[in-house]
């Protein structure tokens, strides 16, 4: 259907403006010069905005996604209490070009799938967009060839500057109702209807960049050259700024923390805008830094672009506005001068090699970043680092979780951390966590004591199937900490209920000294269940202290394994452990014969948001928080940033 | 109730610009109080105490009397913190480093006889760190506010503070600002250690590198950067003098 399209004298497009700045509910943003730049901002009168401007220095973006904003309040006298963040201000926002229309819609399905960011959505659904055709090409620009410098849909109403007069194209019926209410439209004619026309066809000619692959092309010639020389090359020169990603339409990755009042009685969780090149974006909280090198961080920005979000969401996540190449101060950060660089050598067919079909749902339903209120119920001091936590929901509704599955838990003042659920699955409201001191929430979580109030959201991500081991071999395989989110799925196998359900089961299990073996107790209770061999080593034990189990690397185990116990195609492999352990122990169970596809592992990254959205824990293409932390082997190694 | 740490704040060679900005928090140095007792801090008080929790210390260390004050303090305080540039990395003081501190002490007092005066007795000027323990850092000259506030509040919570490690390029586009280098300067801002809000290029002004360069000016990403925008190393190093001086090649140090 063809849009409904109006016309407005110049004398009365500003006059509609003006109206809409005095007599409007909503603050009215637009377009303004900044020097020799442009900027959207608040607008006081027509007469500043510029509707022949190129680009705006930073997108819309942040009127839907602000640089720093408050996601919930709480208060630190009261043992729980915290409030949404529910002040709003979406405003009218005029003279968007087609490309960040694109970008929004971008986002849209970024940030509302299938979890819905309550607070983006309702910026989204009280904000008005008046686009505006592009009158001038930036210089950096190649939306032409991304066919992002014109748009169909995506806006309320659409401004053309037609010479005499300013077409406006009606979009939706908010922005039908606005015109009518501060405008006396005319009706278009032919010959207006086909200036439009040609304005938009001449566009094109206008750019002085163009990609000379199509946007479905970009994919396989990323990956085809995912080792390519060229990342390094490139990276040598970045200065590790993020000017590329803080100035995108299409980089919404952010951070989250919490910021505390002077006087410390209250305090607000503050989310901003974080970039992929910067080297803290994947450190957790054990110090390990999962793209060290720019290189990788590099690659990485491209890939998410031209690669991950394509697979995913089957869009390129690049308008072509050029603002990167503005600001980049090497110019290396130009998708249209990497993706040129790369199709000389070649393309590849298998493009989602680095991407996980996977349906995910979402957690809870309504808002997903205020926490759930939850008691301390028993704290026990399990080794000088570790304390085991029982905690309980307030709600008195089961957690609900799969062995595997992990928890965010708030201290708020301190911030948000994760935590794999170390009890299995339970009728009761409460379950168990294993915190070790690293950082700033888990220090806090070792001092805290019964009755005291944490937060939970989750439970998150995708654990084991547990139906699918039933009849098989199981063997557990789990260094340090791994024991934590293994301990779930152990209990559970050994329980009464379940045992039957599974055949043999071996357990070994390494950390590294005796002060850190976690879960002896429990490792007790498990050698007695019948049909089961459990073996226990440490890197290292000092003279004097006491230990009745192996020394060596967790690898030396496995030749201890009793042959006779595992049938290798029947059996099921599970492996937790620091990242640093999983290629050893992958290369022993391969050994064994035990096919890739019978291999679990769960992987350890920066899980901030816990839903696919922050950007922390991808592993390629995949959210680690979210199609993980638990993968199959045969999946996950197809991706090289998994175990890297 | 807990009882509130004590908080002592002293000053060395410096402009006492920093311990300004705590002046400067008003009717919020009334909830600084609620949450620790400030037990000595000259430029706003006159009471002083030699019992104390939290020692907040600012300016250079220039001469043998400062060293054994700084070590007296640090004996005395659990956590001791370092304030502003000059305390965190010696700053503008560092500047004479160039020079040998007797024909500084020519430069400025001529003639004068000032042998054996232990006021006039300098060596090299040291930044905290170079003589003492430092267990936290409140960058900047002057130091931002609301790091200030984060810092202590952390301390207080026994929490680390969450200071960047990235370059002030960062604040700096989240405020919108043109680039200094588009503007034909030259801006220290991709190189310097964020967390002021980029309060600098906000006010049209290039970055000095007053919270400590993270980079090293030797880095290949640096040596193009330079070469880009037809700048020698002779350059940079002029300009890492106001704050950096002699820290050029050191990078982020924590």
């Amino acid at each position: 259907m063809e849009p409904i399209v109006k016309t407005l004298s110049k004398k009365d497009f500003l006059s509609f403006v003006d109206r809409l700045i005095n007599e409007g509910k909503q603050s009215v943003i637009g377009v303004k010069a900044k020097g020799t730049h442009f900027v959207f901002g608040p607008l006081e009168t027509a007469k500043d905005l510029r509707l022949d401007y190129d680009v705006t220095i930073l997108p819309p973006k942040k009127y839907f996604f602000p640089q720093y904003e408050k996601l919930m309040e709480y208060n630190l006298e009261k043992p729980f209490e915290v409030t949404q963040n529910t002040e709003e201000s979406a405003p009218i926002i005029i003279g968007v070009h087609p490309y960040d229309i694109i970008a929004l819609k971008q986002t849209d399905t970024y940030y509302l799938d299938p979890q819905i960011d309550t607070l983006y959505k309702k910026r989204r659904n009280d904000a008005v967009i008046i686009g505006a055709d592009i009158q001038k090409v930036s210089s950096r620009s190649f939306a032409a060839s991304m066919n992002t410098h014109v748009t169909e849909d995506g806006f309320d109403l659409l401004l053309t500057d037609i010479g005499d007069k300013i077409a406006v194209t009606i979009g939706s019926k908010k922005g039908e109702q606005l015109l009518e209410k501060y405008a006396t439209a005319e009706k278009i004619t032919g010959k207006e209807t086909e200036k439009i026309k040609k304005i938009r066809s001449s566009l094109p000619s206008k750019y002085k960049q163009a990609v000379k692959l199509s946007k479905e092309q970009w994919s396989s010639a990323l990956v085809a050259n995912y080792n390519h020389s060229l990342w390094e090359e490139n990276s040598d020169k970045c200065m590790e700024c993020s000017s590329c990603t803080m100035v995108c339409p299409t980089c919404f990755c952010y951070d989250v923390r919490d910021e505390v009042s002077l006087d410390m009685k209250d305090g607000k969780r503050i989310r901003t805008w974080d970039g992929c090149m910067l080297r803290d974006f994947t450190k957790v909280g054990s110090g390990e830094v999962f793209r060290e090198e720019v290189k990788e961080r590099y690659r990485h920005r491209f890939f998410r672009k031209g690669n991950y979000l394509p697979e995913r969401y089957g869009f390129v996540a690049c308008v072509g506005c050029g603002r990167c190449g503005i600001a980049c101060l090497p110019d290396i950060a130009d998708p249209c001068n990497l993706i040129n660089d790369v199709a000389h050598f070649g393309t590849e067919k298998d493009t989602n090699r680095f991407f996980i079909k996977q349906k995910t749902e979402a957690m809870e339903k309504g808002v997903f970043h205020v926490p759930r209120s939850a008691t301390i119920k028993h704290a026990e001091k399990r080794s000088e680092m570790d304390t085991l936590f029982e905690i309980e929901l307030d709600d008195q509704k089961p957690l609900g979780h799969n062995p595997g599955q992990f928890v965010e838990v708030s201290v708020f003042g301190y911030g948000e951390a994760p935590f794999g659920v170390s009890s299995p699955p339970s009728d009761t409201p409460t379950f168990e966590i294993m915190v070790r001191k690293i950082g700033n929430v888990t220090t806090k979580l070792n001092s805290m004591k019964i009755g005291d109030k944490i937060g939970i959201r989750g439970p998150l991500g995708t654990g084991f199937d547990v139906k699918d081991f039933e009849g098989k071999n199981l063997l557990f395989t789990s260094g340090g900490t791994g024991m934590v989110p293994m301990r779930s799925l152990i209990n559970y196998v050994v329980d009464k209920k379940n045992r039957s359900k599974y055949k043999n089961i071996i357990i070994l299990y390494g950390a590294k000294n005796p002060k850190e073996m976690l879960f002896l107790d429990d490792v007790e209770q498990w050698k007695k269940v019948e049909n089961i061999q459990c073996e226990l080593t440490v890197d290292r034990c000092e003279p004097n202290e006491c230990w009745g189990g192996c020394t060596g690397l967790i690898t030396t185990l496995f030749p201890k394994i009793k042959a006779d116990k595992l049938d290798s195609k029947n059996t099921v492999a599970i492996i937790i452990g620091p990242p640093i352990m999983y290629k050893f122990v992958i290369k022993c169970l391969q050994t064994m014969s035990i096919p890739d596809s019978n291999i679990w592992v769960s992987l350890e990254r920066r899980m901030k948001c816990g839903i696919g959205k922050c950007g922390h824990c991808q592993i390629n293409g995949v959210y680690c928080c979210k199609e993980g932390p638990v993968f199959n082997y045969e999946k996950i190694k197809l991706l090289p940033e998994a175990f890297e | 109730m807990k009882t509130k740490p004590r908080v002592a704040v002293f000053d060395f060679a410096d402009c006492e610009g920093c311990e300004l900005e705590i002046a400067d928090l008003e009717e919020e140095i009334l909830e600084l109080i609620d949450i620790v007792d400030i037990v000595s801090f000259r430029e706003v008080m006159k009471e002083h105490s030699d019992t104390y929790d939290i020692a907040i210390v600012e300016g250079s260390i220039m001469r043998p009397m400062d060293e054994a004050r700084l070590r007296n303090i640090r004996s005395k305080a659990k956590i001791l913190v370092a304030m502003g540039a000059c305390a965190t990395m010696g700053g503008i003081n560092k500047i004479r480093n160039q020079w040998m501190p007797d024909d500084v002490m020519t430069a400025v007092y001529g003639d004068a006889d000032l042998e054996g005066n232990p006021l006039f007795d300098v060596f090299k000027t040291k930044a905290i760190n170079e003589v003492v323990p430092v267990n936290y850092y409140i960058h900047g000259c002057p130091i931002d506010r609301d790091e200030f506030k984060h810092v202590i509040t952390s301390i207080a919570l026994g929490k680390k503070p969450e200071i960047p490690r990235y370059p002030v390029c960062v604040e700096c586009k989240k405020n919108e600002n043109i680039c200094q280098f588009e503007l034909g300067a030259f801006c220290l801002g991709p190189i310097t250690r964020a967390g002021c809000k980029a309060i600098c290029p906000t006010h049209n002004s290039v970055c000095e590198g007053c919270r400590g360069l993270i980079k090293k000016a030797e880095t290949d990403c640096v040596k193009d950067l330079l070469e880009r925008y037809k700048l020698s190393y002779e350059d940079i190093r002029r300009r890492c003098t106001m704050y950096n001086f002699g820290r050029e090649e050191c990078g982020v140090d924590e």
